[in-house]
């Protein structure tokens, strides 16, 4: 069975992306000093609600286990006397040890024979050991960002209130930060006791339950989700939405889920609008019908047991009809101006002092959209992309740009070309998030992260550690998402030197365009290592030719990985490795091979099946049958390894030699075809 | 029910009838509590935290509470008086508690109840909101308070003021007096609040909001406010060079509402934005520097 443990720190309300990570890191610190002690318990659980932070141990035993240590004296021809008796070295050391000296005997070491006795260290208690770990434990957690609130300087995320440590049904007692520890918590802020005086560890739960505070983070996700489908309005359905579901478990302590409405004449605001209005804002989750439209009701996740009279309801309803009115106003104000004017109106707001207005930063992406692919309609959108900015809308709800001007250009009547592109030229916006879906969309979204990367890069605005403003690594990354997922053919130094065209002079340095280039390989590599292609095979096939496109890149890429393992592959790999040796430092005059200078069967053989492996190989290349291409080149392991077992390159008779390394150059030429294999051999 | 009847009962008193009994009540509440009971400054500002009682007295070392009402300027929320919910000019309710008091959050609540707000038969949390304010060189880490989602108070721990670490750490609540006031009312419109038993909050103020909202975006000279910008500036530094501190304050006041009100006007782009916002700053901080080097030491005799 063993003994439980509880640990509950008291916070002011914690922020809601905090609390999971902050109760893992204490956990697993709980778990690690305890096992540096050599205790283990059979369980820790976690609890965590926006005002505490608790942990239990279960099944841990009351004392660490006792240990033995080899405490060594004089060496034994010292310490006895040719009779075999103890002389004053061995009194002296028995002193010193506070004990007789017959209790100490002799034992055998590598350097010899020594007097000395095994010390039995009793286990310390664990209670003991907590009290001096929980406090150490409490100040090293780590937070994404802290506060001061006593002089002593503590940082910590929150203001520390109170703290729970109990051993079974004692306080394990320690004073921190003008803290003592007890047995005394507190419930729901409004609906619980003030105070609750634990008996034991291992009733927490239930008595925090009849509390009204739920410390599972479980058991509230279940409530909340169940209330969500039960309380919706018969026919419907809530929006699913993990991340505002995460927020909600962990910003109330007992959570209940009411449904409300608003007016139905709302709903001529645009869907985007009225979600984000009650997603960012207000934390709601939306409602739709079977059809997945939007109906007029909302559903709130509130800290409290109900709501019998209907007067939170209500305060909520209010709250979100004044918001929605703010929208449905900026909505009907910023209809009064067109997308045209709105665009002459970007003159006045800068993009950035070195690279201009966003006037000057959407004509370089129209002029680059131009240069993708000649088509008035990407022109259109491309000019409109940024003209949102300067709506009432956009000012109110940032999250909306690129939404807000591609809804805007549908108002007016623009073809769904042109507002669509505009409404997705933001994606990919986070990391998991899809590109956009047309490909009207996607070379938008290309030409202004192009645009935005490579202007920053080219003037100095280099994204540092974790500052980077303009969000560079992530618009980067959205590019090559992009190219790949849309099969894209523009090489990437193109695409950058389009770009650092359409710079100014002097906003472009001429050295940007390899810095620019190293930068998005970066993110090449990282899309590609995140796929499941090893750092090798990437060096492999980025090495052989910079011109070839990103898609194919990663086709070739992946045709490798599965490759490399292949027996007869990785051989031929080994080869490649040793041919390039041997070719390295030899000048290799750009002629045939001379059949007429082939004496040995080898290389004939081996000259054979290079001469008839290469068109297949190209072949199979171009029509990017990736790993059939490997297939034929792995054909030829059987005479290149007769070839080096049989033959000897470096022929004292050079036209002999000469050949050789002209048979062993094309082979190489031909696995560069592909990629540099040698760099996937074995080492 | 009249006032002595509010005052008497604390603990979950009976909701008071209009906007000047909820002000009256909290004013109280905070002055029973050992605050210092100070008057609006008489200069415009967009915030209570302008106010020096907040600005300057959270530097230093020496303890101090105070409460005051604020009336704060914001030209850019004006709405000609026709938004329910926005205003040119709002009240604002500002507790300062230096050092923070440990049992601050329930002290709070307190406060709530005190002006009839039934605790436990409401939604009522604080969600995280951290506070800066770039044109004073001040941040602080601390909550919205929502009531059934509505947004009353910004309750602030000040960590920075006018760029320098504050300690000890002074404890900030800004409650929004007319979102409190609807909230109790149940109005859903600023102007029908009951100001008083006879007058609406709309007889008022209507007024004043139409005009100033039509001044911040029509009428106001923006040649002028420029100029107006730079001569506050000049003479906020002259005052900083002949040490005269609190003067100076103020002339940077008059900088950061000059700055508001060519905002609204739309004469401002983005980066000239960021340079005045500098600008502001750089006499905030120097103003908070010379606070604490002059009368730092006076301040705890």
């Amino acid at each position: 069975m063993g003994h439980s443990f509880l640990l509950e720190l008291g916070l002011e309300e914690m922020p809601a992306d905090v609390i999971s990570p902050a109760l893992a890191e204490l956990g697993r610190n709980l778990k690690e000093s305890l096992a540096r002690e050599g205790v283990s318990p059979s369980s820790v659980r976690s609890y965590g609600t926006p005002r505490r932070l608790a942990l239990l141990a279960d099944g841990l035993p009351g004392r660490q286990q006792g240990r033995e240590e080899l405490v060594l004296g004089p060496p034994v021809r010292v310490a006895l006397g040719p009779d075999g008796k103890p002389g004053r070295a061995a009194f002296g050391f028995a002193r010193s040890q506070g004990l007789n000296v017959e209790l100490l005997e002799r034992i055998e070491t590598p350097k010899g024979e020594y007097l000395g006795y095994r010390k039995k260290i009793p286990g310390r208690s664990v209670p003991e050991i907590l009290q001096e770990e929980i406090p150490r434990l409490v100040a090293g957690l780590s937070w994404p960002r802290g506060m001061y609130w006593r002089e002593s300087r503590f940082r910590f995320i929150r203001p520390l209130r109170w703290c729970v440590s109990l051993w079974d049904s004692q306080v394990v007692s320690f004073r921190f930060e003008g803290i003592d520890s007890g047995r005394v918590t507190r419930g729901h802020r409004f609906l619980g006791k003030e105070e609750i005086r634990l008996a034991h560890a291992a009733e927490y739960p239930d008595r925090m339950r009849r509390n009204y505070v739920l410390v599972g983070t479980d058991e509230r996700r279940r409530k909340i989700a169940g209330e969500l489908s039960r309380n919706v309005p018969h026919g419907l359905t809530p929006v699913e939405d993990e991340h505002l579901l995460e927020t909600v478990v962990q910003l109330n302590e007992y959570p209940t889920v009411l449904c409300g409405g608003f007016d139905e004449g709302f709903l001529d605001i645009p869907r985007q609008v009225l979600v984000t209005v009650m997603r960012h804002h207000q934390k709601y989750f939306s409602v739709i019908d079977a059809e997945g439209r939007l109906r007029p009701h909302f559903l709130t996740v509130v800290n409290t047991d109900g709501d019998s009279d209907g007067r939170i309801l209500q305060g909520h309803e209010r709250v979100l009809r004044a918001r929605l009115e703010d929208a449905a106003f900026f909505w009907r104000t910023d209809l009064k101006t067109s997308m045209e004017e709105r665009c002459e109106k970007l003159a006045g707001i800068v993009f950035h002092q070195l690279l201009g207005t966003y006037l000057d930063k959407v004509k370089r992406v129209r002029a680059l959209c131009a240069r993708l692919r000649p088509d008035p309609h990407l022109e259109r959108a491309a000019l409109f992309s940024k003209a949102d900015l300067t709506s009432e809308m956009v000012r109110e709800l940032p999250e909306l740009q690129g939404v807000m001007g591609g809804l805007y250009a549908r108002r007016e009547g623009y073809p769904a070309t042109v507002w669509q592109a505009v409404l997705e030229h933001y994606k990919p916006v986070a990391l998991g998030d899809a590109p956009p879906s047309t490909l009207a969309g996607a070379l938008l979204a290309l030409a202004d992260k192009l645009d935005t990367v490579t202007a920053c890069l080219a003037g100095g605005i280099v994204p540092t550690g974790s500052s980077d403003p303009f969000a560079l690594r992530r618009q980067a990354l959205g590019i090559v998402k992009i190219l790949l997922e849309f099969r894209l053919d523009y090489p990437l130094e193109d695409l950058v030197r389009m770009a650092r065209q359409s710079l100014s002079e002097d906003a472009a340095a001429p050295d940007s365009q390899d810095r620019i280039l190293a930068f998005l390989e970066r993110r090449v590599r990282h899309v590609f290592l995140n796929r499941g292609v090893s750092d090798d095979v990437i060096r492999a096939v980025q090495a052989v030719d910079s011109r070839q496109s990103l898609h194919l890149r990663f086709r070739k890429a992946v045709a490798l990985e599965e490759m490399r393992n292949e027996a007869d592959f990785e051989v031929l790999a080994t080869a490649c490795k040793r041919i390039k040796n041997i070719l390295s430092g030899q000048a290799i005059e750009l002629d045939r091979v001379r059949t007429s200078d082939l004496k040995e069967p080898a290389e004939r053989k081996l000259n054979r099946a290079v001469q008839e492996t290469r068109p297949q190989v190209a072949a199979r290349l171009e029509k990017g049958e990736f790993l059939e291409a490997l297939k034929r080149m792995a054909r030829l392991r059987g005479p290149v390894d007769r070839f080096f077992d049989d033959v000897l390159v470096m022929s004292h008779e050079e036209n002999l030699r000469r050949n050789r390394l002209r048979i062993l150059h094309e082979i190489s030429q031909l696995f560069l075809s592909y990629a540099d294999i040698s760099m996937v051999a074995r080492t | 029910m009249n006032q002595s009847d509010c005052a008497a009962s604390r603990d979950g008193a009976e909701a008071p009838q209009t906007f000047q009994d909820i002000v009256h009540r909290l004013l109280e509440f905070w002055m029973d509590s050992g605050c210092v009971a100070q008057q609006p400054y008489d200069t415009e500002v967009g915030a209570g935290t302008m106010h020096p009682e907040t600005f300057l007295r959270v530097l230093g070392p020496e303890p101090y509470s105070v409460v005051y009402v604020q009336p704060s300027r914001r030209p850019a929320d004006g709405r000609y008086g026709q938004n329910p919910n926005r205003l040119y000019r709002h009240h604002q309710l500002q507790v300062i508690l230096k050092p923070s008091p440990e049992d601050i959050q329930d002290l709070y609540l307190k406060s709530l109840a005190s002006i009839g707000v039934e605790l436990e038969s409401h939604d009522i949390r604080f969600e995280e909101d951290n506070w800066e304010s770039p044109t004073l060189g001040a941040w602080g880490v601390g909550w919205q308070v929502l009531l059934d989602g509505l947004e009353i108070t910004q309750f602030t721990y000040f960590q920075q003021a006018g760029g320098i670490e504050l300690m000890p750490v002074s404890v900030e609540l800004t409650y929004g007096l007319e979102r409190i006031a609807a909230f109790i009312s149940g109005e859903d419109s600023v102007y029908r609040l009951r100001w008083n038993r006879e007058k609406t909050y709309g007889q008022i103020r209507w007024l004043e909001e139409a005009e100033f909202s039509r001044y911040s975006f029509e009428v106001a000279d923006t040649d002028l406010l420029f100029n107006l910008f730079r001569l506050y500036e000049e003479e906020c530094r002259r005052c900083h060079e002949a040490r005269c501190v609190l003067p100076a304050y103020d002339y940077c006041l008059k900088c950061s509402h000059t700055f508001n009100l060519l905002d609204s006007r739309g004469a401002i782009s983005v980066t000239e934005r960021v340079a005045l916002i500098a600008r502001v700053r750089a006499l905030a901080v120097a103003t908070a520097r010379l606070y604490l080097e002059d009368h730092g030491s006076q301040l705890s005799a």
